[in-house]
C-alpha cells in the first residue's frame, strides 16, 4: 500500500522521473514509428507484388506461349483459380513530341487484355484520370482537376478509354491505337503540387511513338517496329518503379508489333521465287507454300487464385494444368522451359532484402532503446541515493527488504507505463500524419527523406496493428522495470542504520 | 518481570581495515511501563544500543542477546519476524524526525499502519486508521496541520508528527534517539510532556540523550561510557 502512495508522490513531485518518462516516451515512439513504416513498406511491397502480377505468373519471355487461349480456358475452369489473363511484355523506347524536340524514355511495354487483366490485377482501380466525388486526403484545397464537375464528361471518357483501351471508330479520326502510361513515366513527379496531382503537362490525348524490337520464335531479332499510340489515360499503382517505367497497350497491338500474332506458317528457308508462265511468258513471284497457321503467342499468363487458396498448392495446380496443356499443344513451350512463379518468388530477392533490412533496423533501434534501460538505471541509482534516508525510515517502520525493492520496481514500472503511454500516443500521432509531416518538412526545410525513386512507393506506407503496439508497450515497461531492478536491490540491501545516518 | 532484557551486548563496526568496538558487553533490564534514559556523551554507543534494542541492527555474533517480553531473542528472529517486530512492538522517534517530505503529515503518520497491514488489511481498516492518525495528531496539538507537508512545519511540530507516527500501531515500547536534540527548550519541554503522557498510559520508554536535564524526566537513568552501561539511578 505504501509503495503505491510513494510511487505516486515520487512520480509527481520530482523532475527526474518525468525526464526518465520522457526518454522512455521517445524510445517507444521511435521503435513504433520505425516498425510501423518498415512493416508498412514490406506489406505494401507484398501487396503491390501480388496486385501487379496476380498470384502466379506463367512466362516464357520473347518466344511466348502459343495457344494461350486454351491455357486460359483450362486455368479458369479450375476451382482454385478465379481469373487468368494473357500479356505480352517487351522493353522498348517511347518518345513524346514536345515543343522544340521530343522526350525519349525506355519503358516496359505490356500488351494487355483490359477486361481479364483487371480481374487478375485490379488494373481499372489504378487508372488516374476519372471523376472524383471527394478530394483526396492530401488535397487540402480541393484543387484536384478531377473534382471539376464541368469537365466530368472528359474524365468519364478518359476512364472509358483507359478501361477498354478501345475507342469507337470514327471516319474523321485516324485509327490510332490507345495506350495507358504510368503516371511517372515522363518524370512528372517534380511537377506535382501539394494536392498530389499533376499540375500541367496533361498527357492524355497526346500521341507517343513506341519502338520495339520483335523476335522470331527462336528468339532471333527482327527489324525494329515503330508505331504511334494516343495516350488514353494514365495509371498510378503507387509503386514508383512500376509507375515510372511501364505502359499498357492493347494485347493485339503489341502482338502485331512483336510478330506474335496469328500468322501463316511457311516452309523454313522458303523465299518468294520468280516464276515464268510457260504459256504466257508472264513473270511473277510465287510465295512459299503455306504449311499451317502460326498461333498467336503471349509471353506471360497471369493467374489470380481464390483468396483462400494456398499459394504453393496453387502453383502446383497451375503446373499440372500447364503440363496437360503442353501435351496437347506441341507448339507451346515444354514445361521445363516455362517459368511458373508465385508473386512471392517473383519478388523474393526484394522482399527478402526488405525483411532483413526491417529486422536489422529494428535490432539497431532496439539496441538504441536499451539506452532507456540505462537511463532509468542511472536515474534510479541517483534517486535511491537521494532517498537513502527514506529507505532507512521505511525499514525502521517495519518495511521488509522485498517491500522496499518492490517500491522501486513499482516506481520503474510506473515510469515505464507513463512513458510508454505517451510514446504510443506520440507514435500514433506521427504515424497517422507521417505523409503530412514529410510534406511539411519538404516545404519548410527542403528535406526529402522519403525519395520514391529509392523506396518504390510515392507515399510513405505504414502498417500499425495492435500486436505491434502491445509488443512495444510491453518492451517499454519491461525495460524500465529492468532498469529499476539493480537500484531496487541496492535499496533493499541497505543497512537501515547507515541509511538513517546518511547525509 | 522485566519487559526488555539486554545482556552483555557487544557491537563492533569496521572502519576501513580497523575494527572499532562501540559496545563492550552492555547489559540493561527495563521493566514494563518504565521510562529509562540512557545518558552519554557523543560517541559513547548509546544510539547503537538503541538501534540494537529496536531490531534495526544485530549485536556481534557470539555476544549477548536482547529479549522482549520473554520472547525469542531479537538476533535469532528471522528477518520477516524482525520486520514485524519493528512495526508492531516498537516505535522509533529520531533526533532529525526523518519524515518523508513528499507525504503529508497524516500520510507520514499512517506509514507504519500501511506497512504493517498490507494492501488489503489497510484498505479494510483505512477509515479507522485515518481516524486514529488524526486523533493522535489532535492529541499532539497538530489538528490543523494534518494535510500540511513536513517542510512547512516547525522543528517541534515535526517531532510531534514523528511521535504520532511511532504510535500509530500502538506499540508497547517507544525508542527515542535524542528526541529533543534538535529542538529549542520550549519545544523540548513540550515534547517531554508528551512523553510523560505516553508513560502515563503504561508504555515503556527508552530515551537516549546527552542532556542531564532531559534524562532527569525519566524514571531511571543509566549512563553509558565507552560502550559500557553504568548502574542506574532512579528518581
Amino acid at each position: 500500500m505504501y509503495q503505491a502512495l510513494l510511487t505516486r508522490r515520487y512520480l509527481t513531485r520530482k523532475i527526474m522521473p518525468l525526464l526518465a518518462a520522457a526518454a522512455v516516451m521517445l524510445c517507444v515512439a521511435m521503435e513504433l514509428i520505425v516498425w510501423s513504416v518498415m512493416g508498412g513498406f514490406l506489406e505494401e511491397l507484398i501487396d503491390s507484388g501480388r496486385s501487379l502480377i496476380g498470384d502466379i505468373e506463367i512466362s516464357r519471355s520473347q518466344v511466348g506461349i502459343a495457344h494461350y487461349e486454351d491455357l486460359l480456358l483450362r486455368l479458369e475452369a479450375d476451382e482454385l483459380i478465379v481469373a487468368a489473363s494473357p500479356t505480352v511484355e517487351a522493353f522498348g523506347l517511347i518518345s513524346l513530341d514536345i515543343a522544340g524536340g521530343s522526350r525519349v524514355t525506355e519503358c516496359l511495354i505490356k500488351g494487355i487484355d483490359p477486361e481479364s487483366f483487371d480481374r487478375v490485377t485490379g488494373y481499372r482501380q489504378t487508372l488516374y484520370w476519372k471523376p472524383l466525388d471527394e478530394p483526396l486526403p492530401t488535397d487540402t484545397f480541393a484543387a484536384d482537376p478531377r473534382l471539376d464537375e464541368t469537365r466530368a464528361d472528359l474524365w468519364e471518357a478518359l476512364q472509358f478509354f483507359g478501361e477498354s483501351l478501345e475507342r469507337p471508330e470514327r471516319a474523321d479520326v485516324p485509327p490510332v491505337p490507345l495506350a495507358v502510361l504510368g503516371i511517372e513515366v515522363f518524370s512528372k513527379r517534380d511537377l506535382r503540387d501539394p494536392g498530389g496531382f499533376v499540375q500541367d503537362d496533361f498527357l492524355t490525348q497526346r500521341a507517343i511513338t513506341v519502338n520495339v524490337l520483335p523476335t522470331d520464335t527462336t528468339g532471333g531479332i527482327l527489324e525494329p517496329i515503330a508505331r504511334r499510340f494516343v495516350i488514353a489515360n494514365e495509371f498510378s499503382s503507387g509503386v514508383y518503379e512500376i509507375d515510372s517505367s511501364t505502359m499498357y497497350v492493347p494485347l493485339g497491338q503489341l502482338q502485331d508489333m512483336l510478330k506474335m500474332d496469328e500468322a501463316e506458317r511457311v516452309e523454313r528457308g522458303g523465299t518468294p521465287t520468280l516464276v515464268v508462265d510457260p504459256e504466257t511468258g508472264e513473270e511473277r513471284f510465287e510465295l512459299p507454300q503455306t504449311i499451317g497457321i502460326e498461333p498467336a503467342r503471349a509471353t506471360t499468363v497471369l493467374v489470380r487464385g481464390r483468396d483462400d487458396a494456398d499459394l504453393e498448392t496453387l502453383r502446383r495446380r497451375v503446373r499440372m494444368i500447364y503440363e496437360d496443356f503442353s501435351l496437347e499443344h506441341p507448339e507451346a513451350p515444354r514445361p521445363e522451359f516455362v517459368s511458373i512463379l508465385t508473386w512471392e518468388d517473383r519478388n523474393a530477392t526484394l522482399i527478402g532484402a526488405i525483411r532483413k533490412e526491417t529486422a536489422l533496423v529494428m535490432f539497431i533501434f532496439g539496441v538504441i532503446s536499451l539506452t532507456s534501460v540505462f537511463l532509468v538505471l542511472a536515474i534510479f541509482w541517483s534517486m535511491v541515493s537521494e532517498r537513502t534516508k527514506d529507505v532507512g525510515v521505511l525499514r525502521a517502520l517495519g518495511a521488509s527488504r522485498s517491500g522496499v525493492a518492490w517500491l522501486w520496481i513499482r516506481y520503474g514500472l510506473a515510469i515505464g507505463a507513463v512513458g510508454t503511454t505517451l510514446g504510443i500516443g506520440l507514435a500514433l500521432l506521427v504515424i497517422s500524419n507521417i505523409n503530412a509531416i514529410h510534406d511539411w518538412l519538404g516545404r519548410a526545410l527542403g528535406l526529402q527523406i522519403w525519395d520514391p525513386a529509392v523506396y518504390y512507393f510515392t507515399r510513405i506506407p505504414e502498417d500499425l496493428d495492435a500486436a505491434k503496439v502491445v509488443i512495444v508497450a510491453a518492451a517499454g515497461v519491461l525495460s524500465c522495470m529492468l532498469g529499476a531492478v539493480i537500484p531496487a536491490v541496492r535499496a533493499a540491501r541497505m543497512d537501515p542504520v547507515r541509511a538513517l545516518r546518511f547525509e | 518481570m522485566p519487559a526488555i532484557v539486554a545482556e552483555n551486548i557487544s557491537k563492533t563496526f569496521r572502519l576501513g581495515r580497523v575494527d572499532v568496538p562501540v559496545l563492550r558487553g552492555a547489559s540493561v533490564e527495563v521493566a514494563e511501563g518504565e521510562w529509562l534514559a540512557i545518558l552519554g556523551s557523543s560517541g559513547s554507543g548509546k544510539s547503537t544500543l538503541l538501534h540494537l534494542m529496536g531490531g534495526l541492527d544485530r549485536p556481534d555474533r557470539g555476544s549477548g542477546s536482547i529479549t522482549y517480553f520473554d520472547d525469542r531473542p531479537l538476533d535469532r528472529m528471522p528477518v520477516r519476524t524482525l520486520d514485524a517486530f519493528r512495526n508492531k512492538t516498537v516505535g522509533f522517534v529520531f533526533q532529525f524526525y526523518h519524515l518523508l517530505p513528499e507525504l503529508s503529515v497524516v500520510e507520514n503518520v499512517l506509514l507504519g499502519a500501511m506497512i504493517g497491514r498490507g494492501r488489503l488489511g489497510y484498505a479494510a481498516a483505512r477509515r479507522s486508521m485515518v481516524e486514529r492518525a488524526e486523533g493522535l495528531l489532535d492529541g499532539l496539538g497538530l489538528a490543523d496541520r494534518r494535510r500540511a507537508r513536513p517542510i512547512t512545519l516547525s522543528g517541534g511540530e515535526r517531532q510531534r508528527v514523528a511521535v504520532a507516527r511511532a504510535l500509530i500501531n500502538d506499540p508497547p515500547v517507544i525508542l527515542a534517539d535524542e528526541p529533543t536534540g534538535n529542538l529549542d527548550r520550549a519545544n523540548g519541554d513540550s515534547l517531554l510532556e508528551s512523553f510523560s503522557a505516553l508513560h502515563g498510559d503504561g508504555r515503556t520508554l527508552i530515551m537516549v540523550t546527552h542532556d542531564d536535564a532531559v534524562a532527569a524526566r525519566a524514571d531511571r537513568v543509566v549512563s553509558m561510557y565507552d560502550g559500557r552501561l553504568s548502574a542506574g539511578s532512579g528518581r
